[in-house]
């Protein structure tokens, strides 16, 4: 480390461990860096250790890696200032319910009282499913999805932004407009130029439940999702069941049967059970401030069917509450009159939900457009 | 350490600013590589005040832009003065001007509304501290606009032309963190974290700002906020609440911490109508015998 150059290759060598680790880091902030240990004193392994942490930009998320690679290429040791942030524990929430769609009917392995109870509903309620195969939608059907699919983002659009844009007819004067439109007639005023608010774009967050018990529905609400994702420019897609997995490429406005071979593949444990609270604390921790504002809308469609830790579900409710703007659950359960929100994680998530609805079929889903006003 | 830094360190100090190592090396580097400087961070751990006591510091002028949602550049970077443009046309009314003429009238440099950004490159002395707060409250519009003033320092005029900067001012962004900021406009900026302040920091904080409370009382409320911050809560105390709450017990003549006071002020320190209710007599009882225990 004791020539330039050295350093130069240290500190080349050092960025692409970071990159390794996924701290983004570019080629301006190796320069940066570069420039930043030409300032600082060389021999005090803390303050480089500082300089480098703000010039690579390392978010706080990131520093626990960060020292610990710092360790690892700039030798001796280094006291981390802050407390290592805790990793989140890994807990299997799987309850001891398991639920298998098996083509004609879902078999339940080892079901406790309580659970059989509160999942009954769903299985004595066939006769509500639109059960046809997504492939045989018929092209009519599909078009009645997008043009509900266009309603309901108009409803979500509904909210005005605090930016300004030009309009015509009414708003607010727009006295720069006003004026350089007032040159061409020598500097009389014939017209106001008016400025309104602008309509915010809706956000779309969609957490799709693909476990076993959600089989029969997942066709007809992922069609529901490609319908939206044609509409509204900005909707992040999840399918969650015991882990959570980022589909929204997947989704792809492509052809429908492959999109669910492609999701089949890309998603872990398709069909399998349900950690709705792990899951949850997944997306709450690694996309919820990205993705997640006062204009997005989060939509959570799952059975609520989850024997885990429902103090986790809650504290998960909690944080997407406090960023989200609007929260609504589809619960194709609901399709069944004789249902009740009991379930325990439905029952844990219920205070925080702004809208449950039934979403069964593409009737109850036209329903959903009466509770978003 | 380097000189520099521990002399940046010293001189905010000087101007009653608590300064850990990290923070004088941002500073530092900032100043030293014209780059802006991006502090992120828990509410009330004094982001903000950096900027101002760094202008004091370096005894230069402080230029604000607190940001907000719908922020536009007649707000941030400048405004034509209508009213006397206005009257500027009605006199010339009077006389004859073809367009262009009335024109260059009209959009002349005295008629220019200087906002923050525009008056932070303007300025012909020394550069100032600008101070961009909250900037995750504005839009992600805003924030693209502000990457374009950030690069190159010069703000384009449709009608009087481009305006380059005399000084490169000393640029310090905050934010709370309510929404990711774009990648483009970090890697464009120096980053700094900052933290809750430890308990050695937050004494001589409290030492600094609170002349007037006694050593045994500050260690004590050290003690207790640095015993709070560690609870389950959903809004912890920053360094601001914990200078409020000492000035309010040096207010009501506390020498020493006691369980019904510490319940009766606990609106000083905690914001959150759930965490006052979550932090119960039980609990406030434990806390104090913590603080006050234990210190001698």
């Amino acid at each position: 480390m004791s020539d330039a150059h050295g350093l130069t290759v240290q500190l080349a060598k050092f960025a692409a461990a970071l990159r390794s680790h996924s701290i983004r880091v570019g080629l301006g902030d190796e320069l940066d860096a570069g420039i930043a240990l030409t300032l600082v004193d060389l021999l005090d392994r803390q303050e480089v250790h500082r300089a480098l942490r703000i010039a690579f930009k390392v978010p706080h998320e990131a520093w626990a890696t960060f020292d610990k690679l710092f360790e690892e290429y700039w030798g001796g040791t280094v006291a981390p200032q802050s407390p290592v942030p805790r990793p989140v524990p890994f807990q299997d929430h799987r309850g001891p319910v398991q639920w298998k769609w098996d083509g004609q009917r879902v078999r339940i392995a080892v079901a406790e009282v309580e659970v059989a109870d509160a999942a009954s509903p769903a299985y004595s309620a066939e006769p509500l499913l639109r059960q046809k195969p997504f492939e045989e939608l018929s092209a009519a059907e599909l078009a009645a999805m997008e043009r509900l699919a266009a309603r309901l983002a108009l409803r979500l659009a509904t909210r005005r932004s605090r930016r300004l844009i030009p309009a015509r007819g009414r708003g607010m004067v727009d006295l720069r407009r006003s004026f350089r439109d007032a040159l061409a007639t020598q500097g009389e005023l014939l017209a106001l130029a008016r400025r309104t608010r602008e309509l915010d774009e809706p956000r779309l967050v969609l957490l799709y439940d693909t476990s076993g018990s959600m089989d029969v529905y997942t066709r007809v609400l992922l069609a529901f999702a490609l319908a939206l994702r044609r509409v509204i420019k900005r909707v992040e897609i999840f399918a969650f069941n015991t882990a959570l997995t980022r589909i929204t490429r997947l989704v792809a406005p492509a052809k429908i049967s492959q999109t669910l071979e492609r999701l089949a593949a890309g998603v872990p444990d398709w069909s399998g059970g349900t950690r709705i609270g792990s899951c949850l604390a997944q997306f709450v921790d690694g996309y919820l401030s990205a993705m997640v504002d006062h204009a997005t809308t989060v939509v959570i469609v799952s059975d609520g069917l989850d024997l885990g830790d429902a103090q986790l579900l809650t504290r998960c409710m909690q944080a997407l509450r406090s960023r989200a703007g609007r929260i609504i659950w589809l619960n194709p359960l609901m399709g069944d009159p004789r249902y009740q929100p009991t379930a325990a994680g439905m029952s844990a998530a219920l205070p925080y939900v702004d809208h449950l609805a039934p979403a069964h079929n593409l009737e109850s889903l036209e329903g959903l457009l009466r509770f978003v006003k | 350490m380097n000189e520099d830094i521990r002399a940046m360190q010293a001189l905010m100090e000087r101007h009653g600013y608590i300064a850990d190592p990290a923070v004088a090396t941002a500073l530092y580097l900032a100043k030293e590589m014209r780059k802006p400087l991006l502090v992120e961070g828990e509410a009330g751990v004094g982001k903000t005040e950096i900027a101002k006591v760094l202008a004091r510091a370096l005894a230069t002028e402080l230029i604000r832009l607190q940001c907000y949602e719908g922020l536009d550049t007649n707000t941030a970077l400048y405004e034509w003065n209508y009213q006397r443009q206005l009257l500027r046309l009605k006199i010339a009314e009077r006389e004859a001007h073809d367009p262009a003429e009335l024109e260059d009238l009209i959009f002349g440099r005295e008629y220019l509304l200087e906002r923050p950004l525009l008056k932070a490159i303007t300025r012909r002395d020394a550069p100032p501290v600008l101070l961009i707060d909250e900037i995750d409250r504005a839009d992600d519009g805003f924030e693209a606009f502000l990457l374009e003033v950030l690069s190159d320092f010069q703000v384009t005029i449709p009608e009087l032309g481009t305006i380059r900067a005399q000084h490169v001012p000393i640029v310090v962004l905050t934010s709370n963190r309510t929404r990711e900021l774009g990648d483009a406009l970090r890697r464009r900026c120096l980053y700094l974290y900052m933290e809750h302040p430890s308990l050695e920091k937050e004494l001589r904080i409290l030492r600094l700002k609170v002349p007037d409370l006694s050593e045994h009382l500050a260690q004590a409320i050290a003690r207790f906020v640095q015993r709070m911050r560690s609870r389950d809560l959903r809004k912890l105390p920053g360094v601001a609440e914990t200078i409020d709450w000492a000035r309010a017990l040096v207010r009501l003549r506390q020498d020493r911490l006691e369980a019904d006071i510490v319940s009766a002020t606990l609106g000083c320190l905690l914001k959150d109508e759930h965490d006052i209710r979550k932090t119960g007599e039980e609990a406030v009882a434990e806390m104090v015998a913590y603080a006050s225990g234990s210190q001698q």
